[in-house]
């Protein structure tokens, strides 16, 4: 056997490039993800972290670039395929995006039964197990509105893991949290990388991507600008402008484990 | 005494049975004047560039013909290029294409009111675009819409007077043959005016009621 071709990436983006207008939010942006890898995109806001992740699943289309996923590349104007792809990338918001007419039980549900055909006995055990693991068992029936934000997170994140996702896409998933309700978010995405689970994450919480990434990638205007091991980037980053951003959010976020 | 009696004995049974019609013509419309409207209102948000300018082209023509208009056409335009519609039928069309026309503007609203990382979450879980609009989207621009809808279907219940315009005789026109015959315009069409205002009401109150049953945690409001 090859040695090469033991580890396929589970994700693979290639030149990825995003633009509107003449202004490109995405530049030639590449990124591989090994399975259990965790990455991480930190960068100054608007320098294309959240347009890039939404590239990856076309929530965005991209102008340019290629993604494969377990090898297969993903066309995506074939809508079949595209629909199939994003069942396997779970996606997880800034802010949160349950469906505010839905309990959080049939907010994990909904999706089980109209995307993934479930019955109603399975996909409602589903449901209830993926809401257990988050420990959200007390609050099932309760709607979007009467949960917390850590709360409406922990949802968001076991509606995603309630479709066997083979890598989860967090766009800045604290970010819209105040600092009490971070910590069981941090805690929950802990436990996802512990299990094993696949990450491309957008994140101002330096301390926890140290902890935890496998690779710092830095994007800045829509380029990835450096890329590597927490322990270079945060404390000798080659670039300056790593550097410069990097102490900074080391000053503010720094004790966020 | 008299004039009671005259519109207990000789008013009021006509005007029963032009209610009856009244009702007749309005629950179809009302039904499907909503169905069509949602419909439209749906094509007029997600549909292609031909499905919006088609459907944009339906409400503005169909909101900028007078009513009666459009019901002189559907029932004595129609014949001439081999159609034949009954009164009742050309006013149940009429009625229903016009008030789906309006629901589909307040239904219109409610689609763009819903915010996008509705759609985007939606779509981050592999729905297909209709299995989006149909179980998330739609359910939340319904509740929205529901109070603009409500106003058309009031407003439906009069206009509804129209059709004794194409012969087609409900209350109103019951009314308007009674008092031709005995020239009591006031009290009969005080009357007529009285049964519409029952319907209004009564229509507000169910409307209401369903606008709570469909009411959610972080959409209320303290009602008086």
């Amino acid at each position: 056997m090859k040695v090469m071709t033991d580890a396929q990436p589970v994700l693979r983006v290639e030149k990825l490039t995003k633009r509107y207008g003449s202004k490109e939010v995405v530049k030639q942006a590449s990124l591989t993800v090994n399975q259990g890898e965790i990455k991480v995109l930190i960068g100054p806001s608007g320098g294309g972290k959240s347009t890039l992740l939404q590239c990856i699943n076309f929530l965005v289309v991209p102008e340019e670039g290629r993604i494969w996923l377990e090898g297969k590349e993903i066309l995506h104007s074939q809508k079949k395929e595209l629909y199939e792809y994003r069942q396997k990338v779970g996606m997880i918001f800034q802010d949160f995006n349950l469906f505010d007419h839905l309990t959080a039980l049939r907010n994990v549900e909904i999706a089980l039964l109209k995307v993934r055909k479930m019955s109603k006995r399975e996909a409602r055990d589903r449901a209830v197990a993926e809401l257990e693991r988050v420990g959200l068992k007390e609050h099932i029936q309760k709607y979007p509105a009467q949960l917390s934000g850590g709360q409406k997170q922990r949802v968001s994140i076991a509606r995603a893991l309630a479709m066997d996702p083979k890598v989860m896409l967090l766009d800045e998933p604290t970010s819209a949290l105040d600092p009490e309700l971070i910590t069981e978010v941090l805690a929950v995405i802990r436990a996802l990388g512990a299990d094993g689970m696949t990450m491309v994450m957008a994140t101002h919480q330096i301390g926890f991507a140290s902890d935890l990434a496998d690779e710092i990638l830095f994007l800045e205007d829509g380029a990835i600008v450096e890329a590597g091991p927490p322990a270079r980037i945060l404390l000798q980053a080659e670039c300056a402008r790593t550097r410069e951003f990097c102490s900074k959010l080391t000053g503010l976020y720094g004790e966020g484990r | 005494m008299n004039e009671l009696l005259f519109i207990q004995q000789d008013v009021l049974p006509s005007l029963m049975k032009g209610l009856n019609v009244s009702l007749l013509l309005i629950l179809p419309s009302g039904l499907c004047g909503l169905v069509l409207g949602v419909l439209v209102g749906a094509l007029r948000v997600y549909g292609s560039r031909w499905v919006i300018l088609l459907t944009n082209g339906y409400v503005a023509v169909f909101r900028g013909f007078p009513l009666v208009v459009q019901l002189f056409i559907w029932y004595f335009g129609l014949p001439h290029i081999g159609i034949y519609l009954t009164p009742f039928l050309a006013s149940v069309l009429g009625f229903t294409l016009c008030s789906a026309a309006y629901h589909s503007e307040y239904v219109r609203g409610a689609f763009l009111s819903i915010k996008k990382g509705q759609r985007m979450a939606a779509q981050a879980l592999g729905f297909t675009k209709l299995e989006m609009i149909r179980t998330i989207i739609l359910p939340q621009a319904f509740r929205r819409a529901l109070p603009g809808c409500g106003n058309e279907v009031i407003y439906l219940i009069k206009y509804s007077s129209l059709a004794y315009m194409i012969t087609c005789i409900e209350l109103t026109g019951e009314g308007k043959v009674i008092a031709s015959e005995t020239f009591k315009y006031t009290e009969i069409f005080f009357v007529v005016g009285l049964i519409y205002l029952m319907l209004t009401t009564g229509a507000s109150l169910l409307l209401r009621r369903l606008e709570n049953s469909l009411r959610l945690p972080g959409f209320d409001h303290y009602s008086l």
